[in-house]
């Protein structure tokens, strides 16, 4: 409807579209500027190259550590499976002494497994792995206490913790051993990385905001002629801005794929050398890359800064611009 | 149609640019406003679409109150009333056939209906062959032209001409200015800033001449003080 003259049908109103038309239009049109901005882009490439790029960059050094932390918790994590409570009972623990405790341990709701390994079992054991073999043999008689190896319910060196202070009170329990503290070492550093991590990528991002910004509002001054015209043939802001905020999303995609391509060339580069390292290790870590998920949150974050940087280019330049 | 009531418009520095001006343009008249450069014919225009807006006084299109339109209801003003300048402020890197489209494109139009009336636009000032051409490769006439069909493409009651034949010759002048009479004869109201006296005497309309901001002459022929 017209603003001044009451009745004048104005614009696509004019045919009176029903809900589902006027939903089609504006899909449309947004569809029409998006690609428009793509062409756009497409025309212009070396400053359009050099945003994505910085972006792309920027992405790239926050994604690789964040892997890093990644793999080096899932190597973590597979030392967290081996908490187990070492047992050494006291010598005078009869057999029927130990099947007691066994019986009791396994009725404790806080533990999932519990294993003996008796004196006979623990030399042969020893025998084997030491190296000693022979020179044993000449013991009078067996050193070796029975042992029992207990596994707590819950995978956190806090609770495992808990549960050995429990398990050193019991009868026939001569000593209860655990040790952590390497472990509790590793989840600190961990944790102190991923907080460097983090403050990285807000840096990183943050000049990657600045530098979508500029670039946005460079080609609003480019464009400053056109846009002069639009708002005398009534356009809104709005519609003006829309192009604008779709070459910000662009940029976003492209950044935020260059960065996982560059990520992944690095795994794959990286790949040869780190085969080498675990092999020597006889290790079975495999080198966990993005995640689909990951990637998702990545093209995120990239869709999102470009919006939010041209936006903020956007706001304050299109307004000033007036015929 | 168009009504001035007791407007100013002073510039800070102390430049009043239009002084007292009242006047009123009825529905589907067709009129000239005239008189030197710096007489402040372009500050009447800019006061009706909203460029500017004035220091004292009240302008009014078709009963409404200009200076009730808030800043974000310009653009649909402006839609409202079809604007013509003397550089004919054509998008240079589209085509003809986008230029027009423009005020369509902004109103949500798409696809056939667009190009139907693109096409009528055109096609009013002559140029329909042209549609696919860039506005680089037109004469200065064709290029105003194109502005032309631009202005009149959403069918505006209004059409505003600020110095439209400013950079033709005068056979070209007299071809633009047919074209307003056309639309004139249509209904459209039209208000045309000129300094072109000689063509505006041969068209006989009503003629309102402009000296320092002051309006010193509104009737069928042109005069001025001291001539």
């Amino acid at each position: 409807m017209s603003m001044l003259f009451a009745g004048r049908a104005v614009g696509a109103t004019a045919s009176q579209p029903n809900l589902l038309q006027k939903l089609l239009r504006a899909v449309l049109t947004h569809v029409r500027q998006a690609v428009t901005s793509l062409g756009e882009l497409w025309r212009s490439p070396l400053w359009a190259l050099i945003t994505v790029a910085v972006l792309g960059i920027s992405m790239t050094l926050p994604t690789t550590l964040h892997l890093l932390v990644k793999n080096v918790q899932q190597v973590s994590r597979s030392y967290d499976q081996s908490f187990e409570i070492s047992l050494f009972l006291k010598n005078d623990a009869s057999a029927t002494d130990i099947a007691t405790l066994v019986t009791l341990l396994q009725g404790d709701n806080q533990v999932a497994k519990v294993r003996l390994i008796d004196k006979a079992a623990a030399m042969a054991e020893f025998k084997q792995q030491s190296g000693f073999g022979e020179a044993l043999a000449f013991l009078d008689q067996n050193p070796l206490p029975d042992v029992l190896l207990v596994t707590p319910k819950l995978n956190q060196p806090a609770a495992a913790e808990a549960l050995m202070h429990k398990l050193e009170k019991e009868r026939f329990v001569e000593l209860a051993k655990l040790d952590i503290s390497w472990l509790e070492r590793l989840a600190a550093l961990m944790n102190l990385m991923q907080q460097a991590v983090y403050t990285i990528a807000v840096l990183l991002l943050s000049a990657a905001l600045l530098v979508i910004g500029n670039t946005i509002r460079l080609s609003i001054m480019d464009k400053k002629a056109e846009i002069e015209v639009m708002k005398l043939v009534g356009a809104t802001d709005a519609f003006i801005q829309r192009p604008f905020l779709y070459t910000g999303i662009w940029l976003g995609v492209f950044g935020g794929f260059l960065a996982f391509v560059v990520v992944e060339l690095m795994l794959w580069w990286l790949q040869g050398a780190i085969a080498t390292v675990t092999q020597l290790y006889q290790s079975d870590f495999v080198l966990r890359s993005l995640s689909l998920h990951e990637f998702a949150y990545l093209m995120l974050i990239a869709v999102s800064l470009g919006l939010v940087g041209s936006y903020i280019a956007v706001r304050s330049h299109i307004k000033a611009i007036e015929p | 149609m168009l009504r001035f009531e007791q407007v100013s418009k002073g510039y800070s520095g102390g430049f009043v640019a239009l002084d007292r001006v009242s006047f009123e343009l009825a529905k589907g008249e067709m009129a000239f406003l005239t008189g030197h450069s710096g007489a402040g014919k372009s500050t009447l225009l800019k006061l009706i679409s909203l460029i500017e807006r004035p220091s004292a006084g009240k302008v009014f299109i078709n009963g409404v109150d200009l200076s009730a339109v808030k800043a974000r209801q310009i653009p649909y003003v402006r839609r409202d009333v079809g604007m013509i300048f003397q550089d004919h402020r054509l998008l240079m890197n589209h085509s003809v056939f986008d230029n027009v489209a423009l005020p369509l494109v902004i109103e949500g139009f798409t696809g056939r209906e667009m190009a139907k009336r693109v096409h009528a636009a055109l096609d009013q000032v002559g140029l329909l062959d042209k549609a696919r051409c860039l506005p680089a490769t037109l004469s200065g006439g064709e290029a105003q032209r194109v502005g032309i069909a631009r202005a009149v493409v959403n069918k505006p009651p209004l059409l505003l001409a600020d110095e439209p034949t400013g950079n033709l010759d005068p056979d070209l002048s007299k071809d633009i200015m047919r074209v307003f009479e056309a639309f004139n004869q249509a209904g459209v109201s039209v208000l045309v800033a000129s300094h072109d006296l000689g063509l505006i005497a041969r068209m006989r309309y009503r003629t309102m001449t402009l000296k320092g901001g002051k309006m010193i002459n509104d009737g069928l022929t042109h005069q001025e003080d001291g001539e």
